[in-house]
């Protein structure tokens, strides 16, 4: 009596809630909208006001960086109706509203006395009319390419909500000279292409560079000596080292998240087994131990799983097994074979290369192996590597024929696949973190 | 041989010839002139939502139906309709045994004379955004240029507590004794000029007339079934003089659904945002404007957002800021203006990321 009393009037009381917020909202227009336009965002950059070259320089590679990562449309500069005279000016809005520019920046350099120089931007809403970011950043006079690009994370973070990726380098090997006969060294420049260095000398081959994410520091396999090894260069000294003294041929190394270990495979008799080695008490610890060969081991980025190619089960798939080498899984299960697996550094994906139909495609999965994701497919892709922000995927590409391979850089969503401007052949990219 | 070639090319010249003038080109088809005919888009609803006038009354520019008379209020009334009086509860119901009989108890004034002034809610505190700080050493902020800068807020707390009053409590004074009476007034159903023949609400309650020792007390339950008052029903009550209104149809207030079509697509044209933003799926925005009447935004729009990370959530909610102040002005009906001075929009990008 009493349950069907309270039901009931708390069936009454809902009712008539309903029935009063609905009447509410009648007076007011209330619409969902669930459509965008998933275009780049118009933004004008302006040349940052300077007496010298370097303020049009500055804003032009910010315009490059911004225009390269696809997400944005810089607005011709023609097209402007305002001329920026005073960077600590409020711009006129509607000048700006006019042509469309949704975002606006404007910027200034000076050198100061003792003779570095002071950048200043801003970074204005124009149709919010409001000033979204200000920084003013103190550089000596050749590192302007440098203040640029930290211009260009600032604009890309506040604008994106996700972090940039401008500030960072690139280390791959560089490949000169015919077919048969190709020098391959190793070589680092700006992910823009700019400020390119070669650290070998070509004599030995070289093969998969990987960055430290904490260091100035590569590792990578060299044919030094006739056997394959893994060394470990200090960018800054130069200094080369000699990662583990083990018997047979170690390969296909990657740093641990922290930058305290390498992980790497070791050759086996006909099995390859993955291992890691402490950088610091040099102390070796063997993860798998299979009849088959067992590769590309790659760690999440809170270190605590590992994803790694093995052909245990007939054909070359991904794995993945926690950071001691405990309960190791399959992962991939679609047809063909996968190799090179990544982990993206924001964690929720794996990048790999798929060879399926005689053709070899790069893709990405979530760590569990579901949902799997083709981005491109062709003759030869391989080796992808991930953008510190996890947003954009670098990998090298070889058309059939006499071609070599070349860099080439794709977003996460498969649209906006760009070449990476190389003057050799380039192939094994790797992206650095943002450089402190 | 020389004679057959003649007699054959005079054959030839014949045939050509006679094809020639008799075998015409075919007449060219005529297409009558037909001027495009004109066609007035109307809304659905300027049919289906307009006001029925009194037939008989004088036109006037607004329709109107007869003014809504009230009716005398019958105590205990069960069957008044059009009739001055209930017939059917002239009897004194006789009240069931199980209960404690009193008279019904003084009925507290459902309106106390003096209202009890709410609780002023205190404005949420704004947030002072603090920009995070650039880790790159040699950067540093920039403060937003003076005349940008905005005046120092009042804080909306102090002002809060020190304007409110204390609150004064004001009971009523229940009666201790008696139960909660049983018999409940009947309004009588409004009286309307679309629908005076309509059926009469059908009322369960019977007085109870058997006393007996039981739990059952069918008043209980046909009072817990029949919490809702009579409704008028029908057509609009009306406190105008009733009119036949004049040919020119009355929109009703709301926008029709073309209407809202046509806001939607102008903001979401606008939208712009960023594909595959890490957790873009989990945020909602809501944006909430004012207009005037020309469909320009009065001050700045209501962002609220939620979900996701900070970072993200910011960029959404700015992309849908700009793409309402990127729709200005909007188009849409001014007869309607009392509708759309206020206008939400829910931006939801569940299904773009």
């Amino acid at each position: 009596m009493f349950l069907i009393r309270k039901i009931l009037i708390s069936t009454f009381a809902t009712f008539m809630c309903v029935a009063l917020m609905s009447r509410a909202s009648f007076a007011v227009v209330e619409i969902d909208v669930n459509q965008a336009n998933v275009e780049p965002l118009p933004i004008a950059i302006t040349d940052f006001i300077s007496s010298e070259k370097v303020g049009k320089d500055i804003s032009d590679i910010v315009e490059a960086d911004l225009k390269r990562s696809g997400l944005f449309s810089p607005v011709k500069k023609a097209a402007f109706i305002q001329k920026i005279t005073d960077a600590n000016a409020t711009p006129k809005f509607a000048d700006w509203q006019l042509i469309n520019a949704q975002a606006l920046v404007t910027g200034g350099v000076s050198t100061e006395a003792d003779g570095r120089l002071k950048i200043e931007f801003r970074l204005w809403d124009s149709f919010g009319a409001e000033q979204l970011i200000g920084q003013r950043l103190y550089s000596k006079p050749e590192n302007w390419r440098r203040v640029a690009h930290i211009i260009s994370d600032a604009i890309y973070q506040r604008l994106t909500g996700e972090k940039g990726y401008f500030d960072t380098r690139i280390v791959f090997v560089s490949e000169s000279g015919p077919k048969i006969n190709r020098v391959k060294q190793l070589a680092i420049m700006d992910q823009d292409g700019a400020n390119l260095k070669m650290l070998t000398n070509g004599a030995d081959l070289v093969l998969t560079p990987r960055f430290s994410p904490s260091k100035q520091e590569i590792t990578y396999m060299s044919f030094e000596g006739g056997l394959p090894r893994v060394y470990l260069l200090q960018l800054e000294t130069g200094q080369r080292e000699l990662v583990g003294n083990f018997p047979g041929m170690t390969f296909s190394p990657r740093f641990s998240p922290d930058g305290q270990k390498v992980i790497m495979s070791l050759q086996e008799g006909g099995n390859a087994n993955i291992y890691t080695m402490d950088l610091r008490s040099r102390q070796t610890t063997r993860l798998t131990n299979t009849a088959a060969i067992d590769t590309s081991p790659s760690y999440a980025p809170d270190g605590s799983k590992i994803v790694f190619e093995s052909d245990r089960g007939g054909r070359q798939q991904l794995y993945i097994m926690e950071a001691n080498g405990s309960n190791q899984r399959r992962i991939s299960f679609g047809n063909g074979s996968y190799s090179t697996p990544v982990w993206s550094p924001r964690g929720d994906l794996i990048a790999f290369t798929k060879r399926a139909g005689g053709k070899f495609s790069i893709g990405v999965m979530k760590t569990d192996g579901s949902r799997e994701r083709i981005l491109t497919t062709g003759f030869h892709n391989e080796g992808p590597t991930w953008a510190p922000n996890g947003r954009v995927l670098m990998f090298f590409r070889q058309p059939a024929g006499s071609g070599g391979p070349q860099l080439t850089s794709i977003d996460l969503t498969g649209y906006n696949e760009r070449k990476v401007q190389t003057p050799n052949f380039a192939s094994d990219p790797a992206w650095s973190s943002l450089l402190e | 041989m020389q004679f057959s070639i003649v007699i054959s090319s005079i054959l030839h010249v014949t045939l050509f010839g006679f094809a020639l003038f008799s075998f015409s080109a075919p007449k060219t088809m005529e297409v009558a002139n037909v001027e495009a005919v004109p066609v007035s888009i109307v809304p659905f609803e300027d049919i289906t939502q307009v006001v029925e006038g009194e037939k008989d009354a004088s036109a006037k520019a607004k329709p109107a139906p007869k003014p809504t008379e009230t009716q005398t209020k019958v105590e205990d009334a069960q069957n008044t309709g059009d009739n001055k009086i209930d017939f059917k509860s002239l009897k004194v119901p006789v009240p069931s045994v199980t209960e404690v009989v009193s008279k019904a108890p003084p009925k507290a004034d459902p309106k106390p004379k003096t209202p009890i002034a709410p609780e002023p809610t205190p404005e949420p505190i704004k947030q002072v955004k603090l920009e995070p700080k650039q880790e790159t050493a040699p950067a540093t902020e920039i403060a937003a240029l003076p005349t940008e800068a905005a005046p120092a807020l009042p804080d909306p707390v102090a002002d809060a507590i020190k304007t409110a009053e204390p609150l004064v409590e004001e009971r009523v004074a229940l009666p201790k004794t008696g139960p909660v009476p049983i018999f409940r007034e009947q309004v009588a159903p409004a009286k309307t000029a679309k629908t005076p023949d309509r059926k009469k609400t059908e009322v369960v309650e019977k007085p109870q007339t058997a006393a007996k020792a039981s739990d059952f007390n069918s008043d209980e339950i046909a009072s817990l079934l029949n919490k809702q008052e009579a409704q008028g029903g029908g057509a609009k009550t009306s406190a105008k003089k009733q009119g036949l209104g004049a040919k020119t149809t009355n929109p009703a207030g709301k926008l029709s659904q073309s209407e809202m079509d046509a806001l939607r697509g102008q903001i979401q044209k606008n939208w712009n945002i960023i594909p595959g933003l890490a957790d873009g799926g989990d945020i909602r925005i809501t944006v909430s404007m004012q207009l005037d009447r020309s469909g320009n935004i009065v001050g700045q729009p209501d962002v609220s957002a939620t979900g996701g990370s900070q970072s993200a959530r910011q960029t959404l909610a700015g992309s849908a800021r700009r793409a309402v102040l990127r729709s200005q002005p909007y188009d849409l009906p001014l007869d309607k203006f009392d509708t759309w001075s206020e206008v939400i929009v829910n931006f939801d990008p569940s299904q773009l990321f």
